[in-house]
């Protein structure tokens, strides 16, 4: 126990040591070292490359939505592959991607190195974790292969438990890859929340922690708490359909309407799940590009465990037409105002922080900038659709499909690839092209205001959702929306080639190329295998920017960010 | 911006909280200790803690059988009551005994791993499963008995009038019937398949305890083993007069 | 070194784990009490105490799981947040529990169209509608039951 370690602060990475450790991606080279590694960045970017790949996956299905849906009547597809394929991109894009994509990728990777550890509290459950996603994973391509659910990603009973449609048992296939999935996402919550709790470094108290590490802990409690309620109400779907259980089906003296809340009982916290991390990815890209303290720390940090607490008492509001009691309707709808309330917080404290910020509107930053807006217009029809008689109109519209896209695409998906610009180059040692980047950005903002906004306006004029064909008068939004979803294709085509040339010849990163106070940029780029070459101790907060020395700040930043530097 | 700053003042602020730590691979501690952890009593807590996080999931993924369960008592009563009679209160019980006496002989694996007392410890998991082991053959038993009067979830509910208890002959044979064994089989179904995996789990712990992994410095898999098995144990006492004790 | 200066009880500056082991006689006399809670509860059950018994049996079960986890699971002696997770995880289950009853114990009280369907083939409500005051539903009458 030396006690020069007590001394060792967040400067960067002493010399002596910067040369000699290798980074964590040349330590131990081959495929078969990667698969049983136990470090958490490797296993983070192995989560990386399979959600990347479950979002091309799920983007290929929307795109097929949106060419069906370009005429009325028949396009490319029947009307029993228009609701497998719509069912499928659902439940990839819900299950595959957006719920483990920040935490599981983003958090997996940056988690122990913000709180100054070597890894995760359980790294062995944390590998387990993410070879249970990749069974999972392959029960889902199972089901596909044996003929696919056309159930809606919801898996509502009774159609769900007696469909005959789609083939043998998909259902049952499907719904056991999502049981397996779950399992995956209450191991990943499980070792997050005991990584936060005990793995910090000395000097890492609570108010220190960056609000990433406050949005991934009330992430990770959603996860524990909720998770298995779905896992539950999936074993029972199968145990229905397998042998008739006589709990969801209506044949047998069941309530199908028991199903939802069930469902729903998981699946609004898992709302959660999917937006809360994002929010923690733009609270650290809005600082950083704004070389501001998060204007409220403690506003933003505790309205994220708000919202995964207030995230458990509104479900019902997905059931306002289901026939479930008036009572409920009315709690549900009143309770679900109050969600508004912390998502409102965290709103105004991040505009709080542009305002007289020093912004530099690099990459990440726009990524960030767009969260807000997007997620604004996202939450606030929200409001529309807990108010009950409103609901009671645009309920299973494209009002609502616009709805969650605006805070799940506009929100989480902007918030992961804003937060993947921002980490690439910690992630991977190299930078990338920034033009390029920014391009690809106004494509993929416009294309999805494009697609969606039109959505809005489908909705309220009663254009039903998963609908296979609609009214002469919906054909010019309906075209208007499917181009718009080419030139999101576009844009995340583009993004790609972003990230492609950034691997293959990319220049390397220094080891804080945005000239961040957060921790994660004091260690080398890409870190050393245990992170830090010793224990570091943390004598200021990551947003402290009064605090931060010249040196940790602009320890190597691509020249027009010097210009900020100097207003 | 630019603020004085130094480290040694900034360490100082800190110093509440800066302990020694270990920055040196080469002399990390005693053998059983991560290499990602400081200290023993940071592993143990972590471990601790990670188990009880465990165990919450584990209480909500029971809790959508006990809403079930819940919703159709309130809804069907006359019929839970009536199914409830034909489940064997004394199986039952004996069952409950047998689950108590496994969680005791638990506590006390525990207790002897945490004097080191090797073989005492082996000898109580070994206890332990032969009781998981008991409780088992009984609900076998009980299994193949509504197996046989037809008491059987959902649409296979077809009850044999003859093997129904007596205390219920002569009444209607009720319509939801099936409702009660579709959750009877889901709860004691998936409460026995966590018995089974606590078989296995207790066995694991046993063989590494032959090995002499654990000394009364370190226990923590005894510990976090026999948590779990306490949790089987604690579903079961809900289970029991849910199930087999309605009036 | 302790990552965590908040919540570690037992953290000494030795950094090792130190336990406190309870005695044999705690142990067994927590077990002799879960066992006579037992009998107590299969007795009560015999007694006809109409809702009041689902309420007792209920009662009983919670004392004899608070001995569990206090004695056995040692929440006593672990850290207050290990309780609060236990805690936590039942209030949550009671959330679930309590908004799903809050629906399906009162539908259609406002609205008598929703809800109350009867089926026709039987003449049994589905769940969930008003209050049935006829229950006596004929043997033989549930056509998916087969009766006798």
């Amino acid at each position: 126990m030396a006690n020069e370690a007590q001394v060792a602060t967040l400067a960067p990475i002493d010399a002596a040591h910067a040369t000699t450790d290798r980074d964590f991606i040349q330590e131990s080279a081959g495929i078969r070292n990667w698969l049983i590694t136990l470090d958490h960045k490797r296993i983070g970017l192995m989560y990386l490359i399979a959600i990347i790949a479950s979002f091309i996956a799920g983007g290929i299905f929307a795109l097929l939505i949106r060419i069906e849906l370009l005429s009325q009547g028949q396009t490319i597809m029947s009307a029993d592959a228009y609701n497998r394929v719509f069912t499928l991109h659902g439940a990839i894009m819900v299950f595959l991607f957006i719920i483990p994509s920040v935490p599981a990728a983003l958090g997996n990777f940056l988690l122990p190195i913000v709180l100054g550890a070597k890894d995760v509290a359980f790294p062995r459950l944390n590998l387990l974790s993410f070879y249970v996603y990749v069974l999972g994973a392959i029960l889902a391509l199972a089901s596909m292969v044996i003929g696919s659910v056309d159930t809606g990603w919801t898996f509502y009973t009774p159609y769900s438990s007696s469909s005959d449609v789609g083939s043998q048992n998909a259902v049952i296939w499907m719904t056991g890859a999502v049981f397996v999935l779950g399992f995956s996402s209450i191991l990943t919550g499980v070792n997050f929340i005991a990584t936060i709790h005990k793995m910090r470094a000395p000097g890492q108290h609570w108010k220190r922690l960056p609000l990433f590490v406050w949005a991934t802990y009330a992430t990770s409690v959603i996860q524990v708490l909720a998770t298995p309620v779905l896992a539950i109400t999936l074993l029972l779907l199968i145990m229905e359909r397998g042998f008739g259980l006589g709990i969801f089906d209506p044949r047998l003296g069941g309530d199908p309407v028991l199903f939802q809340h069930f469902f729903w009982f998981y699946s609004h916290p898992a709302v959660y799940i999917m937006i809360l991390p994002g929010m923690g990815v733009v609270s650290e890209i809005i600082a950083t590009f704004s070389r501001r303290e998060i204007f409220g720390y403690m506003f933003v940090a505790m309205s994220s465990v708000a919202l995964a607490l207030v995230g458990f008492l509104v479900w019902g509001h997905h059931m306002f037409t289901s026939g479930q009691s008036e009572y409920a309707t009315m709690v549900f709808s009143a309770l679900t105002f109050l969600v508004a309330i912390p998502s409102g917080v965290k709103v105004l404290n991040w505009v709080a922080t542009l305002y007289q910020g020093q912004i530099v509107l690099a990459s990440p930053m726009l990524y960030g900038l767009a969260f807000i807006v997007l997620f604004s217009i996202g939450g606030l029809t929200g409001l529309f659709l807990g108010t009950l008689s409103v609901d009671i109109h645009l309920h299973d519209t494209y009002f609502v499909v616009a709805h969650f896209h605006y805070v799940m695409v506009g929100g989480t998906v902007f918030a992961f690839f804003g937060g993947l610009h921002y980490w690439w180059p910690k992630m991977t040692g190299k930078l990338y092209d920034e033009t390029l980047a920014k391009v690809a950005f106004w494509v993929f903002f416009v294309g999805f205001n494009w697609t969606f906004l039109s959505q809005f306006i489908l909705g309220s004029r009663g254009m039903p959702r998963r609908y296979y064909d609609y009214l002469p008068q919906f054909e010019d939004l309906h075209r208007f929306s499917s181009i718009g979803a080419f030139i999101i294709g576009v844009g995340i085509l583009l993004m790609l080639v972003v990230f492609i040339r950034s691997l293959v010849g990319g220049a390397k990163a220094p080891p804080n190329p945005w000239g961040s106070a957060g921790f994660e940029w004091q260690t080398s780029s890409p870190p050393p295998l245990e992170n830090f070459s010793r224990t570091p101790v943390m004598t200021r907060g990551p947003y402290d920017y009064h605090l931060a020395t010249e040196a940790e700040l602009y320890s190597g930043f691509p020249e027009d960010f010097q210009k900020s530097r100097n207003p | 911006m630019s603020t004085a700053h130094t480290d040694a003042a900034a360490a100082s602020h800190d110093s509440g909280h800066s302990h020694a730590a270990h920055d040196d691979h080469g002399s990390h501690g005693p053998k059983f200790l991560a290499h990602h952890f400081d200290t023993p009593v940071q592993q143990f807590d972590t471990a601790k803690l990670g188990m009880w996080l465990f165990l919450a999931q584990e209480l909500l993924f029971f809790a959508g059988l006990f809403v079930a369960y819940g919703i159709y008592r309130s809804w069907y009563p006359d019929d839970f009551s009536w199914a409830s009679h034909q489940l064997d209160r004394f199986m039952g019980g004996a069952n409950t005994i047998v689950l108590l006496f496994s969680s005791l002989t638990a506590a006390l694996a525990v207790r002897s791993a945490q004097l080191g007392t090797r073989k005492q410890t082996s000898v109580l998991l070994l206890v332990t499963i032969v009781c998981a082991f008991g409780f088992l053959v009984i609900k076998f038993f009980e299994y193949q008995h509504k197996f046989h009067a037809g008491l059987l979830p959902g649409n296979l509910f077809n009850p044999d009038i003859h093997h129904l208890s007596a205390s219920t002959q002569g009444l209607p044979i009720p319509a939801h019937g099936g409702s009660f064994f579709g959750i009877y089989f889901m709860m004691t179904g998936v409460h026995g398949l966590h018995v089974i995996i606590g078989i296995g789990v207790i066995f694991w712990i046993w063989l590494r305890n032959q090995r002499g992994e654990f000394t009364s410095e370190y226990w923590t898999p005894v510990d976090l083993v026999a948590l779990y098995w306490h949790l089987v144990d604690l579903i079961w006492i809900y289970l029991f007069p849910l199930l087999y004790l309605i009036d | 070194m302790s990552a965590h200066p908040s919540h570690d009880h037992d953290s000494h500056d030795d950094g090792a784990v130190h336990a406190h082991i309870s005695s044999i006689r705690l142990y067994v006399g927590i077990f002799l009490a879960l066992i006579f809670f037992t009998v107590v509860t299969v007795g009560l059950s015999l007694i006809h105490l109409g809702p009041l018994n689902l309420a007792i049996a209920i009662l009983i079960a919670t004392v004899k799981a608070a001995l569990v986890v206090t004695f056995f699971m040692h929440l006593k002696d672990d850290n207050r947040f290990n309780a609060l997770i236990f805690v936590g995880s039942l209030l949550f289950a009671g959330v679930f529990l309590a908004y799903t009853l809050n629906d399906t114990g009162r539908r259609s009280e406002v609205e008598r169209m929703q809800g109350a369907y009867v089926n026709d083939a039987t003449g049994e409500r589905a769940p969930g509608g008003p209050p049935v005051v006829e229950r006596a539903v004929q043997p033989g009458a549930g056509a998916a039951h087969g009766g006798h």
